[in-house]
This record gives structure tokens, C-alpha cells and sequence, in this order.
């Protein structure tokens, strides 16, 4: 049975990779609609703990307090704002049929890297360091100081962030292909007019609904 | 039982029958016959339309069977129709492509 369902050998590195970058080979659908919305949630609630906003499909910002509500939204928000753009080019450009289930599962849970960038926002000194830098850009008077470890902490979260952003991006167009069964430059090009139109279009909500 | 290979080995087109013979009586029939396009799909897609016909063409029974999400077979089954439809086409596709 395994030669038919894959040409790639299942060794334990393969597996991995598949984990870390393909997960929708072996998930989708209902499994993976729940597995990423609690992902999101989780997220957001860790988000909360350090005041870290997902305010925007690709965004990662640390600072404002804020309810509770408003960070579940945020990442609710970025999830659909995603979803209709991929799922309206799917309709258009697919030639194959294809389950709106799997489109907004995929999403949801290609969104898992952010869960990392939540946990590596937590500690205090990315909040200390952010009023530091706001302040020194705003010239406002301010009794901020800041501490090389902080600017270690900062300086190691961002770049960790980074790297589960760029992980995130390759996730959600890996969901998007297989969920819509796209491939090749309709897919890439697709995708980032999706992207766009989607941190376009998230922004502008969350910033309503922040107002 | 050996595989009916569907490629000629040495320049890759679409092989033809040219014959077929009786096992009771010996009695054998030359000519030139085209392959039905589900014996010019590779063994491996082959494999996969028997599976996908044993499960009365479920794609949910054929992910949990083959241990892959909807899509991912779902994907595999719409390019061995792809596949399929080039099989269909004879003169066009000329059995350049290793189905």
C-alpha cells in the first residue's frame, strides 16, 4: 500500500521535514480546522500574557495592553482575512474541485509557527526595550532606560521571529496548493496578491476594531 | 506475473500489442493493437485506481487507507485523470510521456 500512496521514502528526516514544512500531506479537513484554531487561541492567549499583537496577517508588534477579546480577534481576523482571498483564487484559477473545510483548516493551522513568536515575545524585556526605542523615536520625555541583556532579548526574539514568519509564509502557500490543488506560477503569483490583499485587508479591521 | 510494461525501454514511447495468444491452444493473433489507457498509467497509478475502485471510489477511505489527508489524494486522483485524458489522445500525446 505505502508505493502507492508516495514516492517519497519515509525515512525519519523525511518525516520531520514533511512535519515541519508539509504537514497537509497527512492532514487536513476537520483535524486540521480544530488543531489550528486552537493553535490561534493558544497563541493569542500567550499574546495577552506579554501584550504581543497579531495585528496583521504577517505582524508582530509587543507594547499596547488590551481585553482579552481583542486578541482572539486579532488572530480569528488574520486567519479569515487569509482564507477568502486564497479560497476566491482557488475558485477562479483551480481546475480541480476542492473543500472550503480544507482551505480554512490548512490556514488555520499553518498559523502554528506564531504560537513560537507569542512564547518568544513573553518575556518583559521585549516590552521595556520597545518603550525605550518608542520613546527615543517619539523624543518624548521618558525615564526608560535599557540594559544590553534586554537589547539581547529583543534583538534574539526578533530574529526568531523572523525565521517563524518566513516558516509561516511557506506554510500557509503549502496549505493553499495542496488545498486548492494549484501549482507552479498561478499558485506563487496567487498567493501573493492573497498575501498582500490580506495584510491590507486585516490592518484595517483590527485597527477598526481597536479604535 | 510479470508487469505488462507500457514504455519501450529504448527511445520511451507509448508501446503497441502485437500479439496475443491463447495458453489452452497455442492458437495466436498478430496485429496491432492499442493499450486500453488504464494499462498505459504506470503500475504505481494503476495501483492506486484498483485501490481507489476496491474503496467503491471513496477519496475519505482512500486517506485513511493510504494514512494522507483529503486533499493530497483528492490532488492524486484529478492527475491520473489528467493522465488519463492524455492516454486518450493518442496522436496528440504520441506516448512521449511516461504515464
Amino acid at each position: 500500500m505505502n508505493e502507492i500512496s508516495t514516492n517519497i521514502k519515509t525515512t525519519p528526516n523525511n518525516r520531520l521535514r514533511q512535519w515541519l514544512f508539509n504537514p497537509f500531506r497527512v492532514v487536513a479537513g476537520y483535524k486540521a480546522l480544530l488543531s489550528g484554531l486552537a493553535i490561534i487561541l493558544i497563541s493569542a492567549l500567550v499574546g495577552s500574557l506579554g501584550n504581543t499583537h497579531f495585528d496583521g496577517v504577517l505582524d508582530v508588534h509587543t507594547g499596547t495592553e488590551a481585553p482579552l477579546w481583542l486578541f482572539f480577534a486579532e488572530g480569528l481576523i488574520n486567519w479569515i482575512c487569509m482564507v477568502v482571498p486564497l479560497f476566491s483564487f482557488g475558485l477562479i484559477v483551480s481546475r480541480s474541485s476542492f473543500r472550503v473545510i480544507d482551505v480554512l483548516g490548512t490556514q488555520a493551522l499553518a498559523r502554528g509557527p506564531y504560537l513560537i513568536a507569542a512564547l518568544v515575545m513573553l518575556p518583559d524585556a521585549n516590552r521595556r526595550f520597545s518603550i525605550y526605542v518608542m520613546s527615543k523615536l517619539t523624543q518624548t520625555a521618558s525615564t526608560a532606560t535599557i540594559n544590553y541583556i534586554d537589547m539581547l532579548v529583543f534583538a534574539l526574539a526578533m530574529i526568531m521571529t523572523i525565521l517563524v514568519a518566513v516558516w509561516m509564509v511557506a506554510l500557509m502557500y503549502r496549505a493553499y496548493c495542496i488545498s486548492c490543488n494549484i501549482k507552479g506560477a498561478k499558485a506563487i503569483i496567487t498567493f501573493i496578491v492573497s498575501l498582500i490583499g490580506a495584510e491590507v485587508l486585516s490592518k484595517f479591521a483590527i485597527l477598526r476594531l481597536a479604535v | 506475473m510479470k508487469i505488462l510494461p507500457s514504455i519501450c525501454p529504448a527511445c520511451n514511447s507509448q508501446l503497441k500489442v502485437k500479439s496475443l495468444i491463447c495458453e489452452q491452444c497455442q492458437t495466436e493473433i498478430q496485429g496491432q493493437y492499442e493499450l486500453p489507457p488504464l494499462a498505459k498509467l504506470s503500475p504505481n497509478n494503476q495501483a492506486f485506481i484498483l485501490e481507489f475502485i476496491k474503496a467503491s471510489g471513496s477519496l475519505k477511505q482512500m486517506a485513511k487507507l493510504l494514512k494522507l489527508s483529503y486533499p493530497t489524494v483528492r490532488n492524486r486522483l484529478d492527475e491520473i485523470i489528467e493522465r488519463l485524458k492524455l492516454a486518450e489522445k493518442p496522436n496528440e500525446n504520441n506516448g512521449k510521456e511516461n504515464l
